[in-house]
């Protein structure tokens, strides 16, 4: 092959790959503004990877309540879907950093255009760090869809009820490793449960030790409760009403985040996910895996509490 | 793996030498002998006991300031991040690692690749601590290596290919290795890397034949031991004798105290010395009890496995001390003429410690940094006193949506001493010590989220201790535990540290100088800017009748991975990937 003629063909792969993916000459990602996501024909949707029921593979397909929210938004921005998988690390700050816009150092150039599941908190977004620069200053938190609180499935064969907290001091309880039920139950509560808790690598790892019986409960998030309990029709398996004291954050909102630069494609993305809360298409997405749905305390404060 | 046409060419003739002389194998006695020999380098520490002391005094005090940079060779590719590697150099052949699991042969006298191999990393891979490599193992006819996503690597040393990949960990459940592996009468020994939580730390032996397993050993309690004997696997023992001694409730299933730094070893007691971590999770409140083996040391029988002793030096670690660093054998006469049968190691938290490596009893302990803040000393066991007043950081559980009050303790967690390892001079009876004066601020931060749920985390933040300085290169007198001379750098030291017999004390710094120091006085004798910072650790060797010193050059680590007030004195420091190799000229040998 002609050299002239192979430069060009290396010429042309790379403007496909800057304009399509990622500038890989120059080992960065593409500034994917709102105009270039439109003319790319798509959006790459930040989801984390083996998290039912927010985002999951199931027969080789994403799925999953951000996955379907995600849908929703490309159909509605008129582009296909793309799943870009997060790898959690150990804090939000650095998924936002490896995802939504720096990327991380060992693979540059893959970023998400929109990240989904990011908890929005003024307080988190406005955070400095002790040289007074803004720790999270490079990302918007925008798009409240959710409001996501904490519960407890118990065995109702071995646990007649929850009236509070202490009967954990008696029962064995799964959680997730490092999610606030492990550190709430193993450090909370003057430590007096912490003989009692189970860790396991999932919730759903946690479900299948309740299934065995090698604990009698589970602590994790409304959302994974819910469908880990529609995912085993046991009859045995209750929902707590306790109350869970001095956790903290009781409830928090989840929205969304891109970069700061990417405004525009935010506000567009902002108007699409509001239209879904208000029109009942939100909670209809959260219905169809067997979630109950909170509105985030924003629309609470607009709407009043009657929509609940 | 590419190979050049001159590494082609120098492969063949290699090849052919080796096949007629029956030479250039790395054998068990040339690993076991590395401390005596001066013409080779082939293992981790210039021997395994890791003292990196090298009886080669043709470069010496009087004449270093003629060393004279010969070669310089550039890793390639935009990997230019964090060279913690300590090269290897066996026949007129340099064995060097680059950052994110790549290996390079190159021409000792030239500096002209032979081969290179890089690693393939998985997509999607995030090892917890940074893309560094720190050097490869020579083993017969092989060149063996650790990679970030767990595995080993053989290749053959003249060709670059591969001859074997063994999975050691799962990268997907946080697993890595960094360290160098290093080969014990005949077995391949290696630890691994993990991040904060969920992991366990386990030290493993391979059959560098063919990557076969022969003995695994957790370093957590309650683990199970095992042998591997004709594809059957035998159980040996759980660590500790069993589960729930010093941990509450199942948190030993996920313990940490990740071997992350890999080990020593010593002939004289026939035993591997390997650091431990910090135990899981972060956060001390959730596990009281002293959390065996995190934070330790571990003397390690090399044929099964088995844990002859232990020295914890942080019991029940609510600072990420972590306890990884290298146990240095040595011996030294007491008072009464008798030779005691030593081994020293700075710890992460501050301490210096000198054990009777036969049984693992404290002889002595004292600081090795300016101030420690979180223990008020050590008692006669070697246990740390602690500071109960204001020493441990809050429990984040404590605090109802509140900041919570932010505790001060120093050394910070990056160590008094991070992973860059001491030397120990023969001559002058003194450990060289690269240290870190900082402290850290740690407060409990309610507004934290972690996988898009409500999380309690801890802030944190690194303060220098010193207007002008935080590296700290220290001579140490293991006997009296007094500093004899300390050299201060402006940005913190991250590089390994090399001594010889010609009374030179060698180590890099972040600004990028090569220096070379009076091993008795400190007296700064010899500085070389290499480009980028120095964070690997320097060799000598001697070749053609002429002394070599190479070192690796490329800033990184993980320094430049935390923010605040340290960032500020290190945010212009440019990364590379280079390795340098000086030489004394034969003609400046007598340079009065």
């Amino acid at each position: 092959m002609p050299r002239s003629v192979t430069l060009l063909g290396l010429s042309l792969l790379l403007m496909w790959m800057s304009a399509a993916h990622a500038d890989e000459l120059l080992n960065r990602p593409t500034d994917r503004t709102y105009d270039l996501i439109v003319k790319s024909g798509y959006l790459k949707v930040g989801v984390y990877r083996d998290f039912p029921p927010f985002s999951f593979e199931q027969d080789g397909r994403p799925a999953g309540v951000d996955v379907e929210i995600g849908r929703a938004i490309a159909r509605a921005m008129g582009v296909g879907f793309r799943v870009h998988w997060i790898v959690p690390d150990e804090t939000l700050s650095d998924d936002l950093r490896n995802n939504v816009w720096k990327g991380h150092y060992l693979d540059k150039t893959r970023l998400a255009d929109v990240m989904m599941r990011v908890p929005y908190d003024k307080e988190y977004a406005y955070m400095r760090d002790s040289t007074g620069e803004m720790i999270n200053g490079e990302v918007v938190l925008f798009g409240p869809y959710q409001q996501e609180h904490w519960a407890i499935a118990y065995n109702g064969n071995r646990i007649d009820s929850v009236p509070t907290m202490a009967i954990f001091q008696y029962h064995p309880i799964g959680v997730e490793l490092d999610t606030l039920p492990a550190i709430y139950l193993s450090s909370g509560l003057r430590g007096r449960l912490r003989e009692q808790v189970h860790h396991f690598r999932s919730v759903g790892q946690a479900f299948e030790g309740l299934a065995t019986g090698e604990v009698e409960a589970v602590m994790a998030m409304r959302s994974e409760v819910d469908y880990q309990m529609k995912l085993r029709p046991d009859r045995s398996l209750k929902l707590a009403a306790t109350g869970f004291p001095g956790i903290g954050k009781q409830q928090w909102d989840v929205g969304m985040a891109v970069k700061s630069t990417h405004r525009q494609l935010g506000y567009k993305i902002e108007a699409i996910v509001d239209g879904m809360v208000r029109s009942g298409e939100m909670k209809a997405v959260f219905d169809r895996y067997g979630l109950r749905y909170s509105m985030p305390g924003f629309y609470e404060e607009i709407l009043g509490a009657s929509n609940q | 793996m590419r190979s050049t046409t001159i590494g082609k060419q120098f492969a063949a003739s290699a090849l052919a030498l080796a096949v007629s002389f029956g030479a250039y194998a790395v054998t068990d006695d040339d690993i076991m002998n590395d401390q005596n020999t001066t013409d080779d380098v082939v293992s981790y520490g210039l021997g395994l006991a890791g003292q990196r002391y090298s009886p080669s005094d043709t470069l010496n005090t009087d004449n270093v300031k003629s060393l004279q940079p010969v070669w310089a060779f550039s890793f390639g590719s935009e990997k230019m991040r964090g060279q913690e590697s300590q090269p290897m150099v066996k026949d007129g052949v340099m064995y060097v690692s680059g950052s994110y699991s790549r290996v390079y042969a190159i021409d000792a006298r030239t500096g002209e690749e032979i081969w290179q191999y890089d690693a393939r990393l998985p997509d999607g891979i995030m090892p917890c601590c940074d893309v560094v490599n720190r050097g490869v193992a020579l083993y017969d006819n092989m060149v063996i290596f650790g990679t970030l996503d767990a595995k080993l690597v053989a290749l053959d040393k003249d060709t670059g290919k591969v001859l074997w990949i063994k999975k050691v960990a799962d990268y997907q459940a946080g697993y890595s290795i960094t360290a160098a592996p290093m080969v014990v009468k005949g077995k391949l020994i290696t630890g691994v890397s993990g991040g904060e939580f969920g992991i366990v730390g386990k030290i493993e032996a391979y059959d560098p034949k063919n990557g076969e397993l022969l003995w695994s050993r957790p370093t957590v309690e309650g683990h199970m031991g095992y042998v591997y004997k004709d594809g059957k696997k035998i159980e040996n023992g759980i660590s500790g004798g069993k589960a729930g001694l010093t941990w509450p409730g199942d948190m030993w299933k996920n313990g940490g105290a990740a071997t992350w730094l890999g080990g020593t070893y010593d002939a004289s007691t026939d035993s591997i010395f390997f650091g431990t971590g910090n135990p899981a999770p972060w956060n001390s409140y959730l596990r009281p009890g002293d959390n065996l083996f995190s934070s330790s040391r571990l003397a390690i029988d090399p044929d099964d496995g088995s844990i002859k002793w232990h020295f914890q030096t942080t019991p029940h670690d609510g600072w990420d001390y972590d306890g990884v660093n290298e146990l240095v054998s040595f011996d030294y006469q007491d008072e009464n003429g008798k030779t005691v049968k030593a081994a020293a190691t700075a710890d992460r938290n501050g301490f210096m410690y000198v054990l009777d490596r036969t049984n693992g009893h404290f002889i002595r302990g004292f600081p090795f940094v300016d101030k420690i803040t979180w223990a008020k000393g050590l008692d006669k066991n070697g246990r740390p006193i602690y500071n109960t007043v204001d020493g441990r950081p809050g429990n984040p559980a404590d605090t109802q949506g509140e900041k919570g009050k932010s505790v001060v303790a120093q050394p910070a967690f990056l160590g008094g001493k991070n992973w860059m390892p001491i030397a120990y001079s023969q001559d002058t009876g003194l450990f060289y010590v690269p240290s870190n004066e900082w402290s850290m601020e740690i407060w409990n931060e309610p507004t934290s989220y972690k996988k898009g749920a409500a999380y309690l985390g801890a802030g944190f933040t690194i303060h220098p201790a010193n207007k002008d300085f935080i590296g700290v290169l220290r001579a140490m007198d293991p006997k009296t535990g007094k500093e004899v001379w300390r050299y201060n750098n402006t940005a913190p030291l991250w590089g390994g540290v090399l001594t010889t017999a010609g009374n030179l004390v060698f180590t890099g710094t972040p600004e990028g100088y090569l220096k070379a120091f009076d091993a008795r006085t400190g007296k700064e004798l010899y500085k070389f800017n290499t480009g980028s910072g120095i964070v690997g650790s320097p060799i000598t060797w001697t070749m053609d009748g002429e002394q070599y010193v190479s070192v690796a050059s490329g800033w990184g680590g993980a320094v430049p991975l935390w923010g605040g007030e340290v960032a500020k004195v290190v945010k212009d420091f440019n990364q590379g990937g280079m390795v340098w190799t000086f030489k004394l000229p034969k003609d400046r040998v007598v340079s009065r």
